[in-house]
């Protein structure tokens, strides 16, 4: 197994984590990966991989519009608006 | 300078699909809303929404499918590629990944010495759009708007043929095309419809290949063109100095021209893909793949080749009709409806009809209205109602609806001389006083017919059937 970069996985992850429990959380995800590891054990050379446990193809639907939630509705949830916008800290690459 | 470098470069185009509704969602997939308008929980990422998928982008993948001669995956698998931005609240991307729904493709380009080259495809894939920022209002906060967010997108993602901005410039023109005359995208690059990611790196002929670096978001041609080239002159500035390129995300500044790296190193990125358990795997039959077969659009080459054999007009005349599907409306509508020749009909479109289209900076589909009356003035030329040169005085009031053309010829006494007493008459008028030429005719030089037929055209105002005008006139002179 390879080493846990916590830094890296809390970045990816956006969770700030406190530096007197990087060691705890980086030794809990150790103990979870190896666990997990031993599904390695077990030959799957010859198995496809699957990705649902039933056979069925996904649920469709028509090319039909619908208005299901008014731009109200969708920005009572935002933590900040500005007009009809969400207004969120800055955010440029 | 390019000192005998060579770019190498490979193509992801996202086109948006053509479609009234979301890829997941049933919100309006519309241009130019309101700021969140088109916006439901789903798009917004609610907690415990459900995506369901809309049928219509499978059928658009499949048609391109067909158009792209790839490989139609009955099993494709919708994964989520996580990342964090605020135009994507979910906080991961529904698209594919190991599973795409159309693999290895191709799409032929042409080349400037005539030849056509294969541009091989590996892949194209369904996934969303993600909605749009606005970080130029407000120095300290970005503004949201998630009506894109949930657009369907089909990837499509060359394999590194391309060797230079023309390459490039072909492909992507020839791909928008296609996607057009097959209703799967509006190619509407102003507005985003169709955009380009350019995948560059250079080496010498035969040489390895250096690292590549990625050109992000390109919605335009003319951008395409100038980020090719001066990303191509920055690698080669790198290397020759002594460095190296690194492989990286750029950035075209559209005011400078220039490219610069995007994201921040700090960290790698890392996608962490995984099969979206709120989605089934797509398993198709053969007979939902099969069924969409019939209703494929006839794709620009094979009109081209169809004009050319069926209608006898030149390939290149063919090449500029099709390069708008509306052209095509246009032109095979009149061909439909009337039984003039489709090379005069071609001939005449191509001439004057754009030419009045451009002036008048008109859409083409306008015209539709007209196409009879087009047909009609072509008739009354090649009956020799009118001459020729009548037809393109009288063709753009045809074309604004002035008129029709018989009423307009006759309105304006256009009408060709054909009545061979007439003509006679004018003849024997011009030939008046003529001895001297007379007898250099019949001493063997031609050129003084066409000096005798001129000067009949004249007297008759252009009216005179120059054929006829021809005709007689030989025959008298012969005598």
């Amino acid at each position: 197994m390879s080493e846990i970069d916590i830094k890296r996985i809390s970045y990816l992850a956006k969770l700030k984590l406190p530096s007197e429990k990087e060691e705890f959380y980086s030794q809990s995800l150790v103990d979870i990966i190896q666990w997990v590891d031993n599904l390695k054990k077990i030959d799957t050379s010859n198995v496809k991989p699957l990705h649902n446990v039933t056979e069925a193809t996904v649920s469709i639907r028509n090319d039909d519009i619908e208005k299901n939630n008014s731009t109200e509705d969708v920005l009572n949830n935002a933590p900040e608006r500005a007009q009809n916008f969400f207004k969120v800290p800055k955010v440029v690459e | 300078m390019s000192n005998n470098w060579e770019m190498v470069i490979g193509l992801e185009v996202h086109a948006q699909l053509k479609t009234s509704s979301k890829l997941f969602s049933s919100s309006p997939n519309l241009f130019g809303s309101e700021p969140n308008e088109n916006v439901n929980f789903i798009d917004a990422g609610m907690p415990g929404m459900l995506p369901v998928l809309n049928w219509a982008c499978i059928e658009k993948a499949i048609k391109t499918g067909f158009a792209l001669n790839f490989t139609i995956n009955k099993h494709s698998v919708f994964e989520r590629k996580n990342y964090f931005y605020p135009d994507l609240p979910q906080g991961y991307q529904i698209s594919q990944f190991e599973f795409p729904i159309l693999s290895e493709g191709y799409l032929e380009i042409d080349q400037p010495d005539g030849n056509t080259k294969k541009i091989r495809i590996e892949r194209a894939h369904l996934e969303q759009d993600a909605g749009k920022s606005i970080h130029d209002i407000d120095p300290k906060f970005s503004f949201i708007d998630l009506n894109r967010v949930g657009t369907p997108l089909l990837e499509i993602v060359s394999y590194p043929d391309l060797s230079s901005a023309e390459d490039v410039v072909n492909y992507m023109s020839s791909l928008r095309q296609t996607l057009m005359y097959i209703d799967v995208c509006d190619g509407n690059m102003q507005e985003g419809s169709l955009r380009a990611d350019v995948n560059l790196s250079i080496r010498k002929p035969g040489g390895e290949l250096g690292t590549r670096c990625e050109i992000k978001n390109l919605n335009s041609f003319k951008f395409i063109r100038q980020a090719i080239e001066f990303e191509f002159q920055r690698q080669i500035e790198v290397i020759e100095s002594g460095g190296s390129v690194e492989q990286n995300t750029m950035l075209f500044d559209t005011s400078t021209g220039e490219t610069r790296p995007m994201r921040s190193k700090e960290f790698s990125h890392d996608y962490r893909y995984f099969p979206d358990p709120d989605l089934l795997p797509v398993n198709l039959t053969d007979e939902q793949i099969n069924q969409i077969k019939p209703s494929m659009e006839e794709l620009p080459h094979q009109k081209i080749a169809r004009y050319v054999s069926d209608y006898k007009i030149d390939k290149d005349i063919s090449k500029i009709i099709i390069a708008e599907k509306e052209n095509t409306i246009l032109f095979e509508k009149m061909v439909n409806e009337s039984d003039v020749n489709p090379k005069n009909i071609a001939s005449w479109l191509v001439g004057d009809i754009f030419a009045f289209v451009k002036e008048k900076n008109l859409d083409v589909l306008n015209l539709l209205e007209y196409t009879k009356d087009i047909t009609d003035l072509l008739k009354l030329i090649s009956d020799d109602v009118i001459s020729n040169k009548v037809g393109k005085e009288i063709l753009p009031q045809v074309l604004e609806g002035k008129g029709k053309p018989n009423e307009l010829v006759k309105k304006m006494g256009l009408e060709q001389v054909s009545n061979t007493d007439e003509l006679e008459k004018i003849i024997d008028d011009a030939l008046m006083g003529e001895e001297e030429n007379i007898a250099k005719f019949q001493g063997g030089s031609d050129r003084v017919l066409g000096y005798f037929v001129g000067k009949c055209l004249k007297s008759t105002k252009g009216k005179g059937n120059p054929k006829l005008i021809n005709k007689i006139l030989l025959e008298k002179l012969k005598k």
